[in-house]
């Protein structure tokens, strides 16, 4: 699961708050949040050394096309629609502990990430997924719990 | 230069593997007699040096041949299976079906999952149908 | 708000939460089906259809027609009825008994023989539901649910809060793969997958069983023994374990023996259980319905009154040797899942081909009834993968008999 910490080893460590933030690690930090872009700091862009470690930053930031807000894309013609992740999915069982987190059918729609329709899974509700908003984290519950790579995130 | 290249038809023995796939068991549900039951059945997965060995590409026609069958189907490379040298894997259908033996010892149950053929390339020859 | 589900008939797990959106007789979409189970509920076709020598006929024509080849063979086959109603079964097992037939399903050739020794319990065996509630360490040893059985781990095996099962599978539950190939299943297992060369799986258990309790486990092929010891050690700790066998496990064990030394040394250790991975979605209720009908559950064949029971009356048997001289298959297409060498001999003798789908099997016989596809176009009662009875009643509607029907009218027509 990628973290802060593990974003703020990509950063020069410098503390050097020309982005704006008082330290790398506030950096990061908005970095997860997707308040700040990699290109927000300077040291990053402009001194060779860092280039490397820019690539990687800006490739797990990187917008793609078809990917919705949180950055989740479905790969339809992939998806098994077993469910694993629907049923894997952190907010899905906090928010249908006895449906879907349990295995069953949906009890509570309005409320879940990922369903499966038609045998296909389905993302909705995305101001759900721990993916979303300030306080969220990388989480990748319906990433590894997919046998065919089927859910992506951008 | 490899070897294989030199001989007129390059021809390796494998051992095929026989597993389900859930995009085959869909197709056979909509319709065993079509395009797309025929594409996920009709195919064998060699490892990438396989492949080379018998000097053909992804989406080739190859022959799988013994003393049970000889059918011909399309050649897949595959994908995240470690490496598998000298072992194929095959959607279980009708056509892997063909190279199973009759041996049973008397058991009643054939040896599906032991089964031995030699691969060529078939030059474009096509798909073995499986009517009767 | 009570909603009401349906049970999908697509293979042995009976899903019984899946919603429809339907019209009369057709299902526009399927909620929390599968792949597998959406195509199956959505198969159902407009016409039914009744053939002769592969022309249309009515239906009275072709239930005399069947009735005829029946009365004519001296030793007619039952075959198929894994894909059929508990009900249909114990109708085609009296249609047997009633014309002295062999009769016959998938199971002979698949895991009957595991079946039968956990109906005559001879293997400790449990079900789905005390799986999902608190299963700590699940082997899927020759099985890859996630093409065959696709929501085996999200609904049971793996994924699931249970009663003893709240803090989720990361913390709680341990899944492990034993296979010769890396499937989906094992992918998922990450770690936990124990590549095995074919034929390998009786030395693997033996190993298992030296490792278990501390000796050093040894295979011809020179398997890790740290990576052996490593699996010991996991399934020593289970509270509840369980092992799902498929095909790939049995097909290469000469005897089922290394499986039941496996479980009592784990039983001596820790707590496990054992489940078939069946296919059809009612096979398990075959094989309970003839068992308690014969003490048998495959390859049977009646007599006047006594029952026959042995690998001389299989279907791969009765074709390789010819004994039988009529065959009637139900739901199943043994041109297709049989091999070639063998099915053959089946073009030498009339088939009565009674399936939803048009199948080779279908298109090589003599009479053809398309029926209803059970679970979604009629009703009835069948036995999940772990002995549980569950009941349907029809998605939609159709003009297609079911099985049932059909083979209680050509009963009747004997």
């Amino acid at each position: 699961m990628t973290n802060a910490m593990e974003l703020y080893q990509m950063l020069p460590k410098t503390n050097c708050k020309k982005c704006g933030k008082t330290s790398c690690m506030a950096f990061a930090v908005a970095l997860m949040a997707r308040e700040l872009k990699p290109e927000d700091c300077p040291p990053l862009m402009d001194e060779p050394k860092y280039k490397e470690n820019y690539e990687k930053l800006s490739s797990i930031f990187k917008p793609s096309e078809g990917a919705t807000e949180t950055g989740l894309i479905v790969h339809e013609d992939l998806c098994f629609g077993c469910g694993n992740c629907v049923v894997a999915c952190p907010p899905n069982v906090a928010n249908d502990p006895y449906g879907v987190g349990s295995g069953n059918a949906p009890t509570n729609i309005n409320k879940l990430v990922l369903t499966i329709e038609d045998g296909i899974v389905k993302a909705q509700n995305l101001g759900e997924c721990r993916r979303f908003g300030k306080n969220k984290i990388l989480c990748n519950g319906c990433i590894v719990t997919c046998p065919v790579e089927a859910i992506e995130f951008v | 230069m490899d070897f294989g290249s030199f001989l007129a038809t390059p021809e390796i023995k494998v051992k095929v593997i026989t597993y389900r796939d859930i995009f085959q068991d869909k197709a056979m549900i909509e319709n065993r007699f079509g395009e797309e039951y025929r594409n996920l059945s009709a195919v064998i997965k060699l490892d990438p040096v396989d492949l080379k060995q018998l000097n053909v590409k992804k989406g080739d026609t190859v022959i799988l041949k013994n003393s049970f069958g000889r059918i011909v189907v399309k050649v897949d490379e595959s994908g995240y299976e470690t490496p598998h040298r000298g072992v194929a894997y095959m959607p279980k259908s009708p056509w892997s079906n063909m190279l199973v033996s009759d041996e049973t010892g008397g058991t009643g149950i054939p040896k599906f999952k032991d089964i031995s053929v030699t691969i060529t390339s078939a030059k474009g020859e096509k798909i073995t149908e499986i009517e009767f | 708000m009570e909603k009401n589900y349906h049970v999908c008939t697509g293979c042995s797990l009976l899903c019984d939460d899946i919603e429809v959106e339907a019209e009369k007789n057709k299902i526009n979409k399927v909620h929390t089906a599968c792949r597998i189970g959406v195509a199956h509920m959505k198969a159902g076709k407009e016409e039914a259809i009744f053939r002769v020598d592969n022309k249309p006929v009515d239906e009275a024509t072709a239930i005399s027609e069947a009735a005829a080849i029946l009365k004519n063979a001296k030793n007619p086959m039952i075959f198929g009825l894994g894909a059929s109603t508990n009900e249909a079964q114990k109708t085609a097992i009296e249609l047997a008994k009633k014309i002295n037939a062999t009769l016959d399903d998938t199971s002979s050739f698949c895991l009957g023989s595991l079946v039968e020794a956990l109906i005559s319990e001879k293997i400790k065996t449990c079900t789905l539901d005390d799986v999902r509630n608190k299963a700590d360490v699940i082997i899927f040893w020759g099985t890859d649910p996630s093409d065959s059985h696709p929501r085996h781990l999200s609904k049971y095996s793996y994924f699931p809060r249970g009663s003893e099962k709240q803090r989720g599978w990361e913390e709680e539950r341990t899944a492990i793969a034993i296979d010769v190939r890396k499937s989906h299943t094992a992918k998922i297992c990450g770690n936990y997958f124990f590549q095995i060369p074919p034929k390998g799986d009786a030395e693997f258990t033996d190993a298992l069983i030296a490792g278990l309790s501390g000796k050093l486990p040894k295979t011809s092929y020179n398997y890790p023994p740290k990576k052996i010891l490593e699996l010991a050690n996991i399934l020593k700790g289970a509270k509840f374990g369980v092992i799902f066998v498929g095909r790939g496990l049995i097909y290469s064990l000469e005897n089922l023996e290394p499986l039941f030394r496996l479980m009592k040394a784990l039983n001596e250790k820790a707590n496990f259980h054992l489940m078939p991975m069946v296919g059809n979605y009612n096979t398990m209720g075959f094989n309970e319905n003839l068992f308690a009908e014969t003490g048998y559950v495959n390859s049977v064949k009646f007599e006047n009154g006594t029952v026959l029971h042995g690998p001389d009356y299989s279907i791969v048997e009765a074709l390789k040797e010819r004994t039988v001289d009529a065959a009637l298959i139900v739901g199943s297409d043994p041109f297709s899942i049989l091999p070639r060498s063998i099915v053959k001999n089946l073009l030498e003798i009339p088939v009565i081909s009674i399936d939803p789908y048009e199948t080779l099997t279908s298109r090589n016989s003599k009479v053809y009834i398309n029926t209803a596809i059970s679970g979604v176009e009629a009703g009835g009662s069948a036995t999940r993968m772990d002995g549980k009875k569950v009941s349907f009643e029809p998605a939609i509607e159709t003009n297609h008999p079911s099985d049932e029907t059909i083979l209680k009218k050509i009963m009747e027509a004997l």
